[in-house]
Formats: structure tokens, C-alpha cells, sequence
């Protein structure tokens, strides 16, 4: 498999997310502001009742989720458009595989757009006082480890919004199916309530589902959470849900293609 | 004192330029739409209103219509001030535009109907009256209960001047109101707005490129460009400023052996046909049509003048548009 | 009564154009529903981790929430032009046909949209105020029902009220989604939880400025029998008129806005 026409839709992808730095201001602003209310919130739970996990462990998963929300939550309209009226069917004739081609795509954005925004975030989550900000990583292997399981989580993610592209492409009008798969997302990822604030029994299942791959496993590495020495099982199941995510999608965009040629586009 | 009196207007528009690499900001830059437009119009006058593309034709009609506010002059449509005034003018005002529509896309077009009935206030037999009118001359009955988006565009059309006028304006605007239309939907739409001019002495002002919409119904042509008005008055007596070429089609049986022709000709010959191009202001037409003759057996001759579109464009570029 | 009828008429027809397509409709319903069920969800997780927030017991925080939840969604299902549809009416240049026809602008756009997909989110509302009520053993009188429909009516005028900021700057083709986002759904996420546990800056923003403090909560409280602030009663009922103070502000500056709409296009 060449990779160039991979490359170049990544690259291409990466720099029209750049174009929009303008419009990053409003949004850090607008994500910390957010990150300040439920930081005050947790504040507040914790003055009425102090909990075994560490309070700062709490504040440093809002700000973190924060500062990657963006890599959640799908946004590539101009896809979303490209499926519901059609014109994916000429992309779909296109001599590259697809299924690769969108997932470039998707992850050039949700990189670039969420390094755009969470850098900001989180340089002024560490300058905060503390309790108010984001600690520092529980200890230099966990921030590598934390890193690696990031950028598994990136691949994770990515993986699983090209299944959600996959599904839309598969109905008449996609918005409700769309929608209702964001919001899943953003409730079991842990953007609602931390995950690490879910019943302790809920959260030893929560772990295993691929929701938590993408960002609640990495937070943890990096909070300390679950130990440096854990790290191995948690890439682990990063990696193995990444490969059934990617199975699945690949095997689904191939149907899909079978099924657009039958209908004549 | 005149049904529509415009004068002195401008209207200036802040637009933010391409921003440059290196700056963080963008620059801003003004662009004069309007300057110093006058003009009046009279109840029951069809007027067409043309000018290459931003020449400041939509902004006009955007002001009259009481959309935008102008920075400068005064507007006067019967008595009120159309921003000043806006609900009172608008009711009394009706707009089509081709590109755009303003019944409700996913619902029959008979409710949208009965929404602008609420919209306008108009009153129940007034209303019903009206719409058996109107659906009769526009043809509309078979599509009442037909969604817009379901309808052809001539379909379309119609629907939205039936909405248009549905609440009896006095004034209406036009704005490339044939544009995308079939010649049948064309022609019939023409006799439609004549008759409803004639029938209501409705005042029309017609936007739009297409010189043979004005030929058909206007008398009276106003050219805007570059935000000032440039002519006001008869159709013809513009076309005639600039008509000065006439073409003469001639085909030939067999041989054909040219004379030179006088100063001023231009001969294209494609086969066994010749085309003149000629000023007949310099050339005269008797003298070419001997010299044509004299040059071999003629089967067929046509002469015309230049197209209409041709005769803008040089209109357009002589004023420097 | 010629704007609520139109209001009725147009909303009517609205509703009739969201359900032609019951599929989707009904699809986009259900992902309403887990939005706002997860919204709940995670109150009762906190009640069920931490049991009290300051002097707020597990039932009053239903109960605010509940607040929140019905007033934000009533607002979105009935003044969805105004909420959602506003930046599309204005970049598809409806917002010129708007102008054209004889009646208020605001009205209009209020009548352009109407979104019943939120019913689901109101039902998740009302069972946190039953729940919240039960909890707490709220014992209704006259005078609670009362505060708590002027309550929830303020409320809407003052969301709307707040949409309209947003609704301004798209007349001025200035992208701002983001910035006005933070006050109306920054405000719903804060003031979902009763104001005096946040942080000073925090609750005056949300008392003096964007007052859902006032609105909403001061009633709530009230109902709750737990005084928000330290004032006599009668303020319970006259604070909320800060809400729609709010919005007729906001109208006057929308209208102001208006005359200066350039409008797109050729």
C-alpha cells in the first residue's frame, strides 16, 4: 500500500485546521470558562464531602478533558455534508482505499485541532494555584506513559468516528444516528462527570468498554490513578480495542462501497 | 410630486479585506455602493433597472424595499420613508426574487398561503378573492397541495408571484425574476406581470440581466454602474447610441468574386457564405447590397442589427464599467 | 392578540414540517433524551457519591436542576428560531424576506422555528423537579406554584434574552459562536447547582450580570423553603423580573442592530 495519497490528505486536513486559528480564541476561552465551573463544583462537593481519590486528581481530569474535548467530539462537518447529499460517491471512486483516506482525514483534525486548543488550555490549567489547576504528571514515567497511551487513544478515536462515518453513510438522514453516537461519546469518554466519580463498581466495567480508550486512560496514567506499573494493560486494551474498532470499520466501509456500486452511485 | 422620489442617495459598505500573511488583524476597506443616486418614478410606470454586476442595483432595491438603511439622501414611496417606516411601507410592497424564495419550502404551497394571510393581516374574502385570481391566471390550481421543493422551477415561479401579490402591493420588485425559466414559462410570466401592471396599476421595478425581460415589458431603462446612474429614459433611444453595426448574411450559388468594399466593411467568409459587418451611419446600404449582388447569384440574404446583449456590453465597456 | 396568533399558526406548521420525516424524528428525539438523561445521570452520581453539596441536600439539587432542564428546553422547543435557527435565517438571506413583510422582526424569528424534539428533555426536567420535590418534601402552596411559573417564565425571557446577544453579532457577520455559548450553555451547565457554592466572581456573574440566580434559583429556593439569599420574601417574586429586563434590553439592542444589517448578496 502506498501511503502518499494517506500523507497528503493528512497534511491537507492539518493545515485548514490551522486556518481557523482565529476562531480557537473564542473557543479556549469558552472551554475554560466551562473548566472553571465544574472545577468550582467539584471544589464545592469536596468541601461537604472529602473523598478517598485526591481532590486535585478530580481537578486535573476536568481540565484535561477539557483541553481535549475537541478530539472527542466529531466536527467534520464538511464529511457529514459530503454524506448526506451524495457527493461521497465520487470520492468513493477514487483509486485509494477509502476507509484510510477518511481516517487521515479525521485524525489530521482532531490532532491539529486539539493540540490547537489544549496547549493554551493547559499551559494556563498548570499556572493556576493550586487546587484550582492541573497538577503535575503523577511522575516522569507516568507523563511518557501517559503520552503513549494519548496517542493511542488519538488512533482509537479516530477509528471509531470513521465507524460513525461508516453507519451515517448507511442512512437516509444521518443527524439523529449522528447525534445520538456524539453524545454517547461524550458521556461514557467522561465529559459529562468524570469517570473516576462514576460507582466504583460501574467503573471496573466502564474500563473495558472503548469509550474510556480515548481520553479517560490516558488521564489516569497521568494522574496516577492506575500506576506506571499498570501502563502495560492499559495500552494494552488501547491496542486491542483500536484493532477491533479498525476491523470493524474497514470491513464496513468495504460493504458500504459494494453497496453504492450495486446501486449505481 | 412623484409616487417614488429617491434623491441623493449613497450607501457605503465596510468590508473586510483577505487578511494578509503576517497580520494578525484584518485590514478594512470601504466600498460606495451608491453615490448620489436621484431618480423618481411614477405611479403605474414599469421600469427596468440594469447595470453589470455590482453596479449597486440590488443595494437600491434593498433600500426602497426597506431592508437597509442608507447612510445618505432621502427616499420617499408614497408618502413614507421605507426604513423609517418599514412595516406600513412593506405592506404595500411586493418582491420576487429569482434566486430566492420566500414561501415555506417543506409544506404545500396552499399553507404558505394561508400563513401570509396571518403575516398581512388580510382580510378572509379579501384573501380567498384574491387567491381564486391569482391561481387562476398563474395556473396554480393543481399545484396547491404540492410542496415547493417538489415543484420545477417554472412551477416555482409562479407560486412565489402568486405569494408575492397576494396581499395587493402597489409597488412590486422584480429582481431577475426569469432567470433559470424555459422560454414558455418566460413568455407567459411577461404577460402575467403586463396584465397585472395594466389591470392594477401596480408601479414595477425590474431588476435584471436579461435585455429581452426590459425589451418586453419596460419603456423606461435606468443604467446604474459603479454606484451612479448613468442613463434615465427610453428603451430605444439608448439601444440606438449604441447600435451601430449592422450585419448583412448573404449565400452565395457558386462562384463569388468579391469586389473590394467601401471603407468601413468587415467581411467574414465561412464556405459560400459572406457576412458584412457595417456601419450604416458610414456605409450605405444600397451601395453594399449592389456591390453584394454584382459578386455572384445570390440564394439567400438576411440582414439584422446586433444582438441586444452585444449592444449592452459595448454599452458597459464604453462607460467603462 | 395578532402576534400569538400568528405565533400559534406558524409554530403549528413548524411542527408539522420537523415530523415529516417520523424516522429521523423520532431517532433525533431518543439522542435528546440521552443528552439530558446523561445530564441527569450524572446529578444523581454526585448525589450518590457525595450525598450533600454545602446545606443543599440530594433532593434540592434535583430540584434545581430541574428548574434549569424545564426552563432551558422550554425555551429551545418554543423559541428554537431564536435559540438555534437565528445564524442560518440571517446567512441564507431569509432574514431580508423577514424585513419585507409587515410585522416585528423578533416576532418572526420567534415564529420561524419551533423544535418538539426537546419534549423528551422537558419530561427529563419535570421528573427531576418530582423527584426533587418528593425528596425534599416540598410542601406546595398557592404561592410556591405561583413563584415557580413566573420563575420559569422569566427564565425563558432571560435565555432568550441571552440568545439574542449571539443573534447581534450574526447581523454584523461576526462569528462569536463560541464566546455567547460560554454565557447561555455555561449558564445552564453552572446554574443547573445553586449559585452560592461557586466562588465569589462566579456567583456575582451569575447574580449581577446573567442573573439565573435571580430568575430561577431564588424561587427554587423559596419552594425549597431554604432563603437562596439573606432578603424578604417579597423579593422572591419581584427578581425574576430581572430576566426579562434582560431580554427587552436585548430586544431594544437587536432592533437597533437591524438598521445597521447590510445584508448579503449581490
Amino acid at each position: 500500500m502506498k501511503t502518499g495519497a494517506y500523507r497528503a490528505v493528512f497534511g491537507m486536513r492539518a493545515k485548514m485546521e490551522l486556518q481557523y486559528r482565529g476562531a480557537v480564541l473564542g473557543g479556549v476561552v469558552c472551554q475554560v470558562f466551562f473548566g472553571l465551573i465544574l472545577v468550582s463544583l467539584y471544589r464545592a462537593l469536596y468541601r461537604s464531602r472529602p473523598q478517598a481519590l485526591p481532590q486535585e486528581t478530580v481537578v486535573s481530569y476536568v481540565w484535561l478533558q477539557q483541553a481535549f474535548f475537541r478530539m472527542l467530539l466529531s466536527s467534520d462537518n464538511d464529511l457529514a455534508d459530503k454524506i448526506r447529499t451524495g457527493d461521497i460517491a465520487y470520492d468513493l471512486c477514487r483509486p485509494v482505499d477509502m476507509y484510510w483516506f477518511y481516517y487521515a482525514r479525521i485524525m489530521a483534525q482532531k490532532l491539529v485541532g486539539s493540540l490547537l486548543r489544549g496547549v493554551p488550555m493547559l499551559a494556563f490549567a498548570l499556572l493556576l494555584p493550586k487546587g484550582w489547576g492541573l497538577m503535575p504528571p503523577a511522575s516522569p514515567a507516568a507523563l511518557l506513559c501517559a503520552a503513549a497511551s494519548l496517542a493511542m487513544g488519538l488512533m482509537c478515536v479516530s477509528a471509531m468516528e470513521n465507524i460513525t462515518m461508516g453507519i451515517t453513510m448507511r442512512t437516509l438522514d444521518p443527524r439523529g444516528i449522528q447525534a445520538l453516537l456524539n453524545l454517547l461519546m461524550t458521556l461514557m469518554a467522561g465529559n459529562v462527570l468524570p469517570l473516576t466519580l462514576f460507582p466504583d463498581a460501574w467503573q471496573r466495567v466502564l474500563f473495558l468498554l472503548p469509550w474510556t480508550q480515548m481520553l479517560d486512560a490516558p488521564i489516569r496514567l497521568y494522574t496516577g490513578v492506575r500506576e506506571t506499573a499498570a501502563a502495560a494493560g492499559v495500552l494494552g486494551v488501547q491496542i486491542l480495542w483500536t484493532a477491533v474498532l479498525m476491523l470493524l470499520g474497514t470491513e464496513l466501509w468495504k460493504r458500504n462501497r459494494k453497496k453504492l456500486v450495486l446501486q449505481g452511485g | 410630486m412623484s409616487y417614488i422620489e429617491v434623491r441623493n442617495l449613497t450607501k457605503t459598505f465596510t468590508v473586510r479585506k483577505k487578511k494578509e500573511k503576517g497580520r494578525f488583524f484584518r485590514e478594512k476597506a470601504s466600498v460606495r455602493a451608491l453615490k448620489d443616486v436621484s431618480f423618481d418614478v411614477e405611479k403605474g410606470e414599469l421600469v427596468g433597472y440594469i447595470g453589470p454586476n455590482g453596479a449597486g442595483k440590488s443595494t437600491t432595491v434593498k433600500i426602497l424595499s426597506g431592508i437597509l438603511t442608507p447612510d445618505g439622501g432621502s427616499v420617499n414611496v408614497g408618502g413614507l420613508v421605507p426604513w423609517r417606516d418599514r412595516k406600513e411601507h412593506v405592506r404595500r410592497v411586493g418582491v420576487v426574487f429569482g434566486q430566492r424564495t420566500q414561501l415555506w419550502w417543506d409544506v404545500p404551497i396552499m399553507d404558505s398561503f394561508t400563513l401570509l394571510k396571518e403575516i398581512y393581516r388580510l382580510r378572509e374574502t379579501d384573501w380567498k378573492t384574491r387567491l381564486d385570481e391569482l391561481v387562476l391566471r398563474l395556473d396554480l390550481e393543481k399545484l396547491l397541495s404540492v410542496p415547493l421543493r417538489q415543484m420545477s422551477l417554472g412551477q416555482r415561479m409562479r407560486a412565489e408571484v402568486c405569494g408575492s401579490l397576494l396581499h395587493r402591493p402597489e409597488l412590486l420588485f422584480l429582481d431577475e425574476p426569469t432567470i433559470g425559466l424555459d422560454a414558455v414559462s418566460k413568455l407567459a410570466l411577461r404577460d402575467f406581470l403586463k396584465e397585472e401592471n395594466r389591470l392594477n396599476k401596480t408601479t414595477v421595478l425590474l431588476t435584471t440581466h436579461d435585455m429581452e425581460d426590459v425589451a418586453a415589458l419596460c419603456s423606461r431603462v435606468m443604467v446604474l454602474g459603479h454606484g451612479s446612474k448613468l442613463f434615465d429614459g427610453d428603451l430605444d433611444e439608448l439601444l440606438s447610441r449604441y447600435d451601430t453595426v449592422r450585419i448583412i448574411t448573404v449565400r452565395y450559388d457558386g462562384d463569388v468574386s468579391l469586389p473590394p468594399l467601401p471603407e468601413g466593411c468587415e467581411v467574414r467568409r465561412e464556405g459560400d457564405t459572406l457576412r458584412v459587418l457595417y456601419d450604416p451611419a458610414r456605409v450605405r446600404t444600397a451601395e453594399l447590397l449592389a456591390l453584394l449582388q454584382d459578386a455572384g447569384a445570390i440564394r439567400e440574404l438576411t440582414a439584422r442589427m446586433q444582438d441586444t446583449d452585444r449592444l449592452i456590453a459595448k454599452m458597459y465597456q464604453e462607460m467603462e464599467l | 392578540m395578532g402576534p400569538l396568533r400568528l405565533y400559534l399558526k406558524s409554530t403549528a406548521m413548524n411542527m408539522r414540517i420537523r415530523m415529516q420525516y417520523p424516522l429521523s424524528f423520532f431517532m433525533q428525539t431518543l439522542a435528546q433524551l440521552v443528552m439530558e438523561g446523561g445530564e441527569m445521570l450524572a446529578v444523581i452520581l454526585i448525589v450518590d457519591r457525595f450525598d450533600t453539596l454545602d446545606r443543599w441536600t440530594g433532593g434540592d439539587l434535583y430540584f434545581f436542576f430541574g428548574m434549569m432542564s424545564v426552563t432551558f428546553y422550554l425555551t429551545e422547543f418554543l423559541g428554537r428560531g431564536v435559540t438555534g435557527t437565528f445564524p442560518s435565517i440571517v446567512r441564507s438571506g431569509q432574514l431580508d424576506t423577514l424585513l419585507l413583510r409587515p410585522r416585528g422582526v423578533l416576532t418572526q424569528v420567534l415564529c420561524s422555528d419551533a423544535d418538539p424534539r426537546r419534549i423528551v428533555c422537558i419530561a427529563v426536567g419535570t421528573a427531576a423537579l418530582c423527584m426533587g420535590s418528593a425528596a425534599s418534601h416540598v410542601r406546595w402552596t398557592f404561592l410556591k406554584a405561583l413563584a415557580m411559573g413566573e420563575a420559569i417564565l422569566a427564565g425563558m425571557m432571560l435565555i432568550l434574552g441571552l440568545f439574542l446577544i449571539e443573534a447581534v453579532f450574526c447581523i454584523f457577520s461576526v462569528k462569536s459562536v463560541e464566546l455567547v455559548n460560554a454565557l447561555t450553555y455555561g449558564g445552564r451547565s453552572a446554574c443547573q447547582y445553586p449559585v452560592d457554592i461557586f466562588p465569589r466572581p462566579l456567583k456575582t456573574l451569575f447574580t449581577a450580570a446573567v442573573p439565573f440566580a435571580l430568575t430561577l434559583q431564588m424561587p427554587a429556593a423559596f419552594i425549597l423553603d431554604k432563603p437562596l439569599f439573606p432578603w424578604p420574601e417579597w423579593t422572591v417574586f419581584v427578581c425574576p423580573l430581572s430576566g426579562a429586563a434582560v431580554f427587552f434590553v436585548m430586544a431594544g439592542v437587536f432592533h437597533r442592530a437591524l438598521k445597521r444589517y447590510r445584508s448579503t448578496g449581490s
